[in-house]
């Protein structure tokens, strides 16, 4: 990082180095799409581990490469956009990881008294929660400022 | 802060578009500027007051609280 792109974080032009080109927004949908409908065709049908996982990664993936895309017109605005994205989605996965397994134990201990365990959160819940809400609140934040 | 980007841009007879074009930037982001929903960087700001022949001073003023 040079002294151009810490004097103003986020809003240089094409701030994240490593941002795919425009095209790739479809790509990673189709492959979020893809991915989405196998994996209920693998819980209905044969129901493999194997191939879950594999749908789930292809669901991360897809939601990976609509994540880092670029727009059509990346500018300023849209990076200063995008970085509210990520921080928002940062911390309301933060939130989500800590309030689950919380009320994933309250509702154990109602139902299961005296027996009831803290379980963690599996990392694609975390991973597919923190991605999905930067997607979508992205998308947000764009429509909102275009309308008003 | 308001700025005074419309008449400006109204002074030299350019569209949303044709100034987006100009400092490569979209057409929402001047749009968003103009109706003070965004604050240009520096380099966005210098580059508009290029553009018009003005300082950043003559089209960006800021406001009470800023």
């Amino acid at each position: 990082m040079n002294a151009k792109s810490i004097s103003n974080p986020g809003l240089e032009k094409g701030f994240l180095k490593f941002q795919l080109p425009h095209r790739f927004k479809k790509i990673g949908t189709a492959l979020l799409l893809v991915s989405f409908l196998a994996m209920f065709l693998i819980a209905f049908t044969f129901n493999d581990a194997i191939y879950r996982g594999l749908a789930k990664y292809g669901m991360l993936l897809g939601l990976l490469i609509i994540s880092i895309s670029k727009e059509k017109i990346e500018d300023e605005r849209i990076g200063a956009l995008r970085m509210q994205s990520y921080s928002f989605a940062f911390v309301i996965g933060v939130l989500y990881a800590f309030a689950i397994p919380l009320l994933d134990f309250g509702v154990d201990s109602i139902f299961n008294a005296g027996n009831a365990e803290m379980k963690g959160i599996g990392d694609f819940m975390i991973l597919w929660f923190l991605l999905i809400v930067q997607v979508f609140y992205f998308e947000y934040l764009k429509r909102m400022c275009n309308e008003k | 802060m308001k700025n005074k980007l419309k008449i400006e841009r109204a002074i030299l007879n350019l569209t949303q578009e044709d100034l987006s074009k100009k400092i490569g930037v979209s057409r929402q982001t001047i749009n968003s500027i103009e109706k003070n929903r965004y604050v240009p960087s520096t380099v966005l700001a210098l580059k508009l007051a290029q553009i018009f022949n003005k300082s950043v001073n003559d089209i960006f003023e800021l406001e009470e609280g800023d």
